[in-house]
């Protein structure tokens, strides 16, 4: 990005759109790498409207205790260098280099460091922070020539992953990877002395624009992708396993096959964190069932749901299974090694992301595998997390069991259901599961944590979280709504349900609950209509007998008039913590 | 009006985005609250990508109206 397409960028905000301020703490000039992290975050969130506040210059742990002590801002994006830890490993220090000066700087750094990291703890909850290391190179202020390392720079080098390493399991903030800017932006490139000692901003243009991008992907980051379906032959393992049998397909180095290993052990690691894996495979089903038999496969079957394997189209196959998933076509990757095939996926499924398995072409496997970390990785692994697979095939059987469709009377009273409502939730999974529920969506509203919060801490909040177990298990942290109670009705602002919980009448028990908690006569939803929110549209439309328009209003006799049936047994959880 | 003017134009309203075409022209750092240094030296760095050229900081406290500039750009578009 150029200085100018970036200023473009930053005026193209919408001038009424909600703001989204940004605390920078740098302790340079923050010129350029200001501008680069506007534009790159109104990018990501093109419906706020993005300002960058700099801190104090030459203060990096003023800001921080400043922003410890204040209102928080959005955001809070911190470019620590070496200078801010001491200004003598800066270049705009007059301070000495010599040897005894070594032993003093690096006992100040670590102090500084101290002092960060305790500013940086006691920021209020709310603001997402992203923070880079030092990435610039130290002046040569050591007594070693600088093809060696010095044991001053190692003892600073280990202060500073102590002090990151600390923070990073605090799950506070998101630390830029300083390996992955090292690619996007060499070492040697992004000094410009010049320009530091004229304007205060040590950055070249090329790592401004850089860092800040790291940065802004670390405040705003993309929402990663919810599953994979994966193709069998020649990309799951090394070879056709309709010609060579069960026993001779490979994944192992002494084939030559390793980079499919590689690829079973990532498929392995994301379903374990969450993303659902399937297959789909021409193929015939009783030759693939014997090959996932093979126990030294890497990729457990128990981690695979649902397989498809015939000899139809493989967009079929992929309709089939985002269907099982209930999930659309753009939150999933396809992974093939025919380039035919995943352009036959691609026309019939716009917007799912195709990605070709590069069989005997290492450098662009190994691109593959960092790609595909980079679209379903996560900051943090739930336990609803790891439930998710398992779930979705008991909500396979229970569909199956429920003849599909709306359930049968008999059949929900028979299933043992279990609701939970927990009224004063906040695990990161409430506001993960608002921020990437499409369907049963109220409004289609995305939240930033600081919003959430905010939300949560009005006068009159109500908020509930809902969890669900039947006798096919689980299905963990299903829904959530957000509101404030008024002295005579409930506004509703955020009310998200998964799709894997449809069917249950969970939605209905909710509603009897916030009617029975608050003790409303009404509840307004701030309800609009989206491209995705159907199934919550048809369900209101169902209980007032009519379409249902913005700011819909459901009166207690109109739901008590079409509420059917419900036969859960209904649990509470910190009802009194949350209403005093 | 020539090209180089009216580049440099195009460069004064992404530093300075509220300025009318005509102000432009008569803008300088005395006469435009908005030109402080930080504003100086992006619009050194946006004149960089628009012609091509390495601005030298050095010249930063000369290049200080539009027309300054201008004159500046003549010179070493034709140098060139």
């Amino acid at each position: 990005m150029t200085i100018t397409e970036a200023l473009k960028i930053t005026q193209s905000a919408p001038r009424d759109a909600r703001p989204f301020t940004v605390t920078l703490a740098c302790g340079f000039t923050p010129l350029h790498l200001q501008t680069f992290l506007a534009a790159r975050l109104q990018q990501a969130l093109p419906d706020r409207r993005v300002t960058i506040a700099p801190g104090l210059f030459g203060d990096l742990a003023g800001t921080l205790e400043a922003a410890a002590a204040s209102a928080p801002a959005d955001a809070l994006a911190i470019a620590l260098e070496w200078s801010d830890l001491d200004p003598r490993l800066g270049y705009r220090s007059a301070g000495d280099w010599g040897p005894a000066a070594a032993h003093d700087i690096v006992a100040g750094a670590r102090l500084m460091l101290d002092r960060v990291a305790a500013a940086l703890v006691r920021i209020p909850a709310g603001p997402r922070i992203a923070l880079s290391l030092p990435c610039l190179p130290l002046p040569p202020l050591f007594h070693t020539p600088g093809w060696l390392a010095s044991g001053h720079q190692m003892l600073l080098e280990t202060d500073l992953l102590h002090f990151a390493a600390g923070l990073g399991q605090t799950g506070r903030l998101a630390i830029v990877n300083p390996q992955r800017l090292a690619e996007d932006s060499p070492a040697a490139e992004r000094l410009d002395l010049k320009s530091d000692l004229y304007t205060g901003l040590p950055y070249t243009m090329r790592h401004a624009d850089r860092l800040a991008a790291q940065l802004a992907r670390a405040l705003a980051p993309p929402a990663p992708k919810k599953g994979i379906i994966s193709d069998l032959d020649d990309t799951l393992w090394n070879g056709i396993v309709g010609e060579v049998g069960p026993e001779a397909i490979t994944w192992d180095l002494t084939s030559h096959a390793q980079l499919h290993g590689l690829y079973q052990k990532l498929l392995a690691s994301l379903a374990r964190s969450g993303t659902l894996i399937a297959a789909a495979s021409k193929n015939d089903p009783a030759v693939v069932a014997k090959a996932f038999e093979r126990n030294d496969l890497l990729l457990r079957p128990e981690h695979v749901f649902p397989v498809e394997v015939h000899w139809k189209a493989k967009s079929g196959s992929v309709a089939r299974i985002l269907e099982a998933w209930n999930i659309a076509a753009d939150s999933v990757i396809f992974v093939d090694d025919s380039p035919m095939e995943l352009a036959e996926v691609a026309a019939a499924h716009p917007g799912i992301e195709c990605v070709l398995f590069p069989k005997d072409d290492y450098p662009a496997g190994l691109a593959m595998m960092r790609r595909l970390r980079d679209l379903c990785g996560r900051e943090q692994v739930s336990k609803d997390d790891a439930l998710r697979l398992e779930s979705i095939r008991r909500s396979a059987a229970f569909h199956e069991q429920a003849s599909g469709g709306a359930a049968p009377e008999s059949f929900l009273q028979q299933i043992g259901a279990t609701i939970t409502f927990d009224f004063a939730a906040t695990e990161p999974r409430v506001l993960e599961l608002v921020n990437k529920t499409n369907q049963f969506n109220l409004n289609g509203r995305r939240y930033t944590e600081a919003d959430w919060r905010k939300l949560l801490s009005a006068p009159g909040a109500v908020w509930v979280a809902v969890s669900y177990e039947d006798r096919f298990g689980p299905l963990g942290t299903i829904a959530v709504v957000a509101g404030r109670l008024h002295s005579d009705h409930l506004a509703v602002e955020s009310w998200v349900m998964s799709c894997r919980a449809f069917a249950r009448r969970i939605e209905h028990q909710t509603l009897r609950m916030l009617f029975e908690a608050t003790a409303a006569d009404a509840i307004d939803f701030s309800f609009t209509p989206t491209a995705k929110n159907g199934p919550l549209r048809e369900f209101f439309a169902g209980l007032s007998g009519e379409e249902p328009q913005t700011g819909f209003r459901l009166t207690r006799s109109q739901f008590e008039a079409n509420c059917p049936t419900l036969y859960h047994e209904v649990r509470e959880l910190r009802r009194a913590e949350a209403h005093g | 009006m020539d090209d180089t003017r009216e580049r440099l134009m195009n460069c004064f309203q992404v530093v300075f985005p509220d300025l009318s075409t005509e102000a432009v022209q008569t803008a300088s750092s005395a006469t435009l609250e908005s030109w402080d240094s930080v504003a100086a030296i992006t619009l050194m760095n946006v004149v960089e990508e628009e012609f091509g050229l390495s601005m030298d900081l050095d010249n930063l406290a000369e290049l200080d109206s539009f027309e300054h500039l201008y004159s500046h750009l003549q010179k070493r578009l034709q140098a060139v």
